[in-house]
């Protein structure tokens, strides 16, 4: 006890002689402190000069990425799979073309009914949801909404779910080939019936194997859809890359129940557990997406509770090579256009000709995920 | 689609019942397009901190003078921050949105039954209904007698009933006991409230024709053709339309969050395919 209180009465004198050069931070206003003292403050630290960057227009800032296997798109937001249905519900209301791309509903091979409602309950900063992935099945999505797509600028990523290997392999290979399909991204947060009901998403094994499956079922570039909800994301995150994934897009929701005293306390939503997204799940989504990008080299696709240019930036900024706007359409249909715009204009105003100098600023140099643009594989 | 935007001028404010406001908008766009039984969104903006756009019922819409009345109860973030706005503020609405009512033009005697806040989607009903000379009857159901929509906002050619729960005004019991003494004298009824009163009153209405004896009168139009479920025609000849009360995700019809499960074993998209619905459509013992 008497070594340590000596430590302590020490201690300050014993800092300053350490560090003798430390500056104290200038407090707001102290009249204690002198004219002259403060003037030290500032001399002792030389205000920089900012590096006035040479504007370049915003048009001329290159957003364009590649993200394998020949999905190129021409800017890195996409609108995330879920509340864009399948994009044709928006044709009147935003400009599609200028979209990075699109991911369509989850699509399984059979048509689903999906869960009973209520299917949404808004919880402080959060959306829980719990649809089910209703939808008319593959071949219908197929019939509907291919031509349509084919017909747009924007790639289409068809998000596919299925309950076992053999299903998911199996719409890979009726979507093979069919025009205005870009890419197929794995929804692997489904139950998997042959391990009875564990996730994809949350074992090493069967996240691989959906993946290999699929892989050797088509040649159509391959996004695997990872979930936080998991002890340990690296793992899963190398094992699904090994197996063939060409990228990966995370977070999908944050597993949640919703229970409401005015419903007698009872659980709010149909089915009990739903998903969580929003706001609430960005700095979920920003941890989950670093662990990603410090262990696979292949991209990521960052999604989670983006609702402003601050938000891609911060993504960007921990390595990921794109960004996903999902329930933030709710409110506003057209902000992932003006994403587009703003992150164009942000890059051209601190003279920077793409947006890839944005990326992994927040990750050791050695991490940084290689970024390959369009323009520069020509 | 009409997701146009409109922006709303506050004109006036009452909280009308203990939590319940009654605002008053001035936008002509929406008064003039707007037809009973639609909604419209609340745009939220940054203020309001909510993720879906808050949908309302539109109360009344008056295309002479622009304006377009909300009735709400202050349940959230979204609906505190509206109250909160005073005359002269404006806001953000998209709208109308969703199908109205469709009543048939034979028909003079509505039946209107509302539960609680389900005044308000019925109340512009009532309004067009007395301007093209009809009859109406409302029927008013809530807990207690602080909690009744009062008289004096009505129209007063609207023949008024109430019934609460714990019996202080009117009939003591819910709203469904009131409505078969008026199944004859109607000709049309239109529902918003709860579901189970919807679920009880669709009940009623499927027993109806069979019960009562009803004849279809005058000349049968159309005869042999049917119209496809869910049309405006087939809806118009249903005796019973309901606005369902949900929440609303895109009202695009994208997100598939605001389904009740139809008849026909597929969901119908509230935003889209409603809010209106005749009662047959939906299938109300898988309670969605």
């Amino acid at each position: 006890m008497k070594a340590k209180r000596r430590v302590v009465t020490s201690s300050p004198r014993v800092a300053e002689q350490k560090y003798p050069t430390v500056p104290k931070r200038p407090t707001a206003p102290n009249p204690g402190r002198t004219a002259a003292g403060a003037q030290r403050v500032s001399s002792r630290r030389p205000v920089e000069p900012p590096s006035s960057p040479t504007p370049v227009p915003a048009e001329s800032v290159d957003l364009s990425v590649d993200l394998g296997r020949g999905l190129t798109l021409p800017n890195p937001i996409l609108a995330a799979s879920g509340p864009f249905g399948y994009g044709v519900e928006y044709v009147e209301l935003v400009d599609l073309d200028r979209l990075g791309g699109i991911c369509c509903r989850g699509t399984t091979l059979k048509p689903r009914l999906g869960n009973p409602g209520p299917r949404f309950v808004e919880t402080p900063s959060g959306l829980l949801h719990a649809i089910g992935l209703q939808n008319p099945g593959v071949d219908v999505v197929i019939a509907r909404y291919a031509e349509t797509w084919a017909s747009w600028t924007t790639p289409v990523i068809v998000n596919v779910a299925a309950r076992s290997v053999r299903d998911f392999a199996e719409i890979a290979r009726r979507l093979e080939g069919v025009p205005g399909v870009a890419a197929l991204e794995l929804n692997l947060s489904c139950p998997n019936v042959d391990a009875g009901g564990a996730l994809f998403a949350t074992d090493v094994s069967a996240a691989a194997e959906v993946t290999a499956a699929v892989r050797r079922a088509t040649d159509l570039p391959l996004v695997a859809k990872l979930s936080p909800n998991v002890t340990q994301i690296r793992p899963i995150a190398r094992a699904v890359a090994a197996a063939g994934a060409d990228a990966l897009s995370a977070i999908n929701a944050v597993a949640g129940v919703a229970v409401g005293l005015d419903a007698g306390g009872r659980t709010l939503l149909g089915d009990a557990t739903g998903g969580l997204s929003g706001p609430a799940v960005k700095p979920i989504a920003l941890r989950v997406v670093s662990e990603i990008v410090a262990s696979v080299r292949i991209p990521v696709i960052a999604i989670g509770g983006v609702t402003s240019l601050a938000d891609v930036l911060d993504f960007l900024a921990v390595g990921a090579v794109a960004v996903g706007v999902g329930s933030a359409v709710f409110a506003d249909p057209g902000l992932p256009v003006r994403l587009v715009e703003s992150l164009a204009e942000t890059c051209g105003a601190r003279g920077m000709t793409s947006y890839r100098d944005l990326i992994g600023t927040a990750v050791a140099k050695p991490q940084r995920p290689m970024v390959r643009s369009v323009l520069a594989n020509e | 689609m009409t997701t146009a935007l409109a922006a709303a001028e506050l004109v006036e404010r009452r909280e009308i019942l203990p939590g319940q406001w009654l605002q008053a908008y001035h936008a002509p766009g929406l008064a003039s397009g707007a037809r009973a039984g639609q909604y419209v969104q609340l745009v939220p903006g940054a203020a309001a901190g909510t993720i879906l756009r808050p949908p309302f019922s539109i109360n009344t819409a008056d295309a002479a003078t622009g304006i377009v009345t909300l009735h709400y109860r202050v349940s959230g973030p979204p609906t505190a921050w509206l109250a909160g706005r005073r005359p002269g503020d404006r806001i953000d609405l998209a709208g109308p949105l969703g199908r109205p009512f469709e009543v048939d033009p034979r028909n003079r005697h509505l039946l209107l039954v509302a539960g609680g806040l389900g005044i308000a989607g019925l109340r512009m009903l009532a309004d067009e209904a007395i301007r093209t000379g009809r009859q109406v009857t409302l029927l008013f159901g809530a807990r207690s007698a602080r909690e009744v929509y009062p008289s004096s906002l009505l129209p007063d050619e609207v023949e008024y009933i109430v019934a609460t729960e714990d019996g202080g005004l009117g009939h003591r019991g819910q709203v469904v006991d009131l409505a078969p003494d008026y199944e004859a004298w109607a000709d049309q009824a239109f529902a918003c409230g709860p579901r189970p009163m919807l679920a009880a009153l669709a009940g009623l209405a499927a027993g109806r024709r069979g019960r009562l004896g009803v004849a279809t009168l005058g000349r049968k139009r159309g005869a042999g053709k049917v119209d496809p479920v869910g049309s405006p025609a087939a809806r118009r000849k249903a005796f019973l339309q309901v606005a369902i009360e949900q929440e609303i995700g895109c009202a695009a019809g994208s997100c598939l969050g605001c389904v009740v499960m139809g008849a026909s074993g597929i969901p119908q998209r509230v935003c889209r395919e409603g809010p209106v619905f005749a009662a047959a459509e939906i299938d109300w013992e898988r309670g969605w």
